[in-house]
């Protein structure tokens, strides 16, 4: 197969390389350059605005960014939420829609319209709601105010029921016959047969809540208590003159997430398209 | 979206399902359906949280909304904002996904793939500092450096209007293009090589090829993908916040996003800014449901 469709497009081959080492240079000309400002110190920012690399290497950037702002802490916060978002919402999306994909009950169709329309509303449109919620139920300032309102997701529930409608019906009914309930059929048929799923939905909420900034920027207001992203912002915002330090702690909360992306890209890219395919 | 029919069979066992479904359910009932009702209800009050009296006030938000010149500008540049960048968006990675999907080699396509997916990793909020000072800052910034190199003055791209604007949709590309190839890259290879090589056969081109026989055959994955993105940019927020908080030089910049947050947050009009996120739902809503006519997207597909 693969030979067969080289001959239909061998001409096209080195223009195609060409231009896409060159749209690939420009794509990552803005990491490279956040990442070469963080060595460089302030004054040699302001003084030789043309020089693309440092011109002395210094971690003063880093120092300075250590110092004057708690990274430890929005770095652990960050972990936290994101940690238990995802485990939560792993367990709840396989479990509801393992019901929507194998149970009958009264009221099915409706529940399920009712689930995907949750889907479509955006997230500012309940901001304001929630943020008196989360106040009323004293979670504000603190981490749960993040993790409780993420704890279900409807489209993770959706995509894990997509996926666990393809095992078919009479692996479950065998279990069933041989005495075990539905816990165990979850347990031990449906969750080893939906590895890739839960991977995929895995990625998804993680990225999905390790870069959010909206939330934390309405729940949270002690620098102490934020995250990463929304940290960032509030230090760009206080020093705006410390362009290295800024650079070196958007370094910092960028670099982790890159290197896990770049170790595990083959999960992650194919996490990403089961999500789009399914 | 009506008729389920694949809903329709499965096992009996409505203790397990009650055990499962009542406090997930229960669960978006008070995170999701109930702010929608509760947000409503604000919309009718001059809220804000601080006082101690906030009146009842019927519709007077939604008639200020008539006449408050900034909301306008708001949907206008909401309605712009996403028409233009889902568009470009879809153009750009259908044009990327097609060209690295007939690289020769499979190292090849997992490499020009990994690095358009990186922006994609990082937030959004990160990247857009980093191209508030790396590509748009006045000095030292990318775009007036090689504007210098054309003897141009350095210029405050954060003091344009439209430009600034087509920018920030540039800025938005950059940061989330890699994702849509990745699933523009899988529905190409999932259309059989022997329908193109009979295209091919018959004489027709590469730019042929790809419109009348693999565009037709990713029909789904092109409808998921327009209205997953399209749901996306509505909700963009990052960045205008990042680039233009207070919605840039008359307000060139806003979006309904950022102003029903400004309005809330900045201002503490908390009805009133009810009120804007109501309309924003309308326009999400009506967006959703004129694509969904067209596309006729069947989730139910098996």
């Amino acid at each position: 197969m693969g030979r067969k469709k080289k001959s239909v497009y061998k001409k096209y081959h080195y223009a195609i390389i060409v231009f896409l080492v060159v749209f690939s240079v420009l794509m990552m000309y803005p990491m490279i350059w956040m990442f070469l400002t963080s060595f460089k110190s302030n004054a040699e920012i302001r003084t030789y605005r043309t020089k693309f690399l440092p011109i002395e290497w210094t971690v003063e950037g880093y120092q300075s960014a250590f110092e004057r702002a708690p990274i430890a802490s929005w770095f652990v916060n960050s972990m936290f939420v994101t940690i238990c978002v995802t485990a939560a919402v792993i367990l709840t999306s396989t479990l509801i829609g393992f019901v929507f994909a194998k149970y009958e009950f009264r009221g099915k169709k409706i529940l399920f319209v009712l689930l995907l329309a949750t889907m479509m509303v955006p997230p500012q449109v309940t901001m304001i709601p929630r943020y008196l919620m989360i106040q009323k139920m004293h979670l504000f300032n603190t981490r749960w105010a993040l993790v409780v309102p993420g704890l279900v997701s409807a489209f993770s529930i959706y995509l894990a029921r997509q996926f666990i409608a393809d095992i078919p019906d009479s692996l479950c009914e065998a279990a069933k016959i041989d005495g075990a309930g539905p816990f165990r059929i979850y347990w031990h048929v449906i969750l080893p047969n939906i590895r890739p799923a839960i991977g995929s939905i895995g990625i998804f909420t993680a990225m999905m809540h390790w870069n959010d900034y909206l939330n934390p920027l309405l729940m949270l207001n002690d620098m102490e208590k934020m995250t990463l992203p929304l940290g960032l912002v509030i230090f760009d915002n206080q020093r705006s003159m410390d362009l290295s330090a800024t650079m070196a702690a958007a370094t910092l909360i960028m670099l982790p997430m890159i290197v896990i992306f770049l170790i595990f890209q083959k999960q992650f890219i194919k996490g990403m398209t089961m999500s789009g395919i399914k | 979206m009506c008729s389920l029919p694949f809903l329709e069979n499965g096992m009996k066992n409505n203790r397990f399902v009650a055990i499962v479904l009542i406090p997930g359910f229960l669960f978006l009932l008070v995170f999701v359906v109930f702010p929608v009702v509760y947000g409503l209800g604000i919309s009718l009050y001059d809220y804000n949280p601080a006082n101690s009296q906030n009146p009842f006030t019927g519709i007077e938000n939604y008639k200020r909304l008539l006449h408050d010149e900034v909301f306008w500008i708001a949907v206008k540049n909401t309605i712009f904002f996403c028409a233009a960048a889902v568009t470009a968006n879809i153009v750009i990675t259908l044009f990327l996904a097609e060209i690295i999907s007939i690289l020769p080699s499979k190292w090849m396509k997992t490499l020009f793939r990994t690095i358009l997916f990186i922006p994609c990793i990082a937030p959004m909020v990160g990247t857009s500092t980093v191209w508030k000072y790396g590509i748009f800052g006045t000095d030292g910034g990318a775009m007036n450096r090689i504007a210098g190199l054309f003897g141009a003055a350095p210029k405050n791209w954060f003091l344009t209007t439209w430009q600034f604007m087509i920018l920030i949709i540039v800025f938005t590309l950059w940061a989330d293009i890699g994702y849509n190839v990745v699933l523009f890259t899988a529905g190409i290879e999932g259309v059989p090589k022997e329908f193109e090589e009979a295209g091919a056969i018959d004489g027709a081109g590469p730019v042929r090829r790809f419109l009348y026989i693999k565009l037709p055959l990713m029909g789904r994955t092109f409808a998921f993908v327009a209205i997953m993105t399209m749901a996306n940019y509505f909700q963009m927020f990052a960045q205008f916040r990042v680039f233009a908080a207070s919605g840039g030089r008359n307000n060139s910049a806003m979006v309904l996003t950022n102003y029903v947050y400004k309005m809330s947050f900045d201002s503490f009009d908390m009805g009133y800014a009810s009120a804007v996120a109501a309309a924003l739902f309308v326009l999400v809503f009506a967006v959703a449901m004129v694509q969904n006519k067209l596309m006729r997207m069947d989730w139910s597909y098996e």
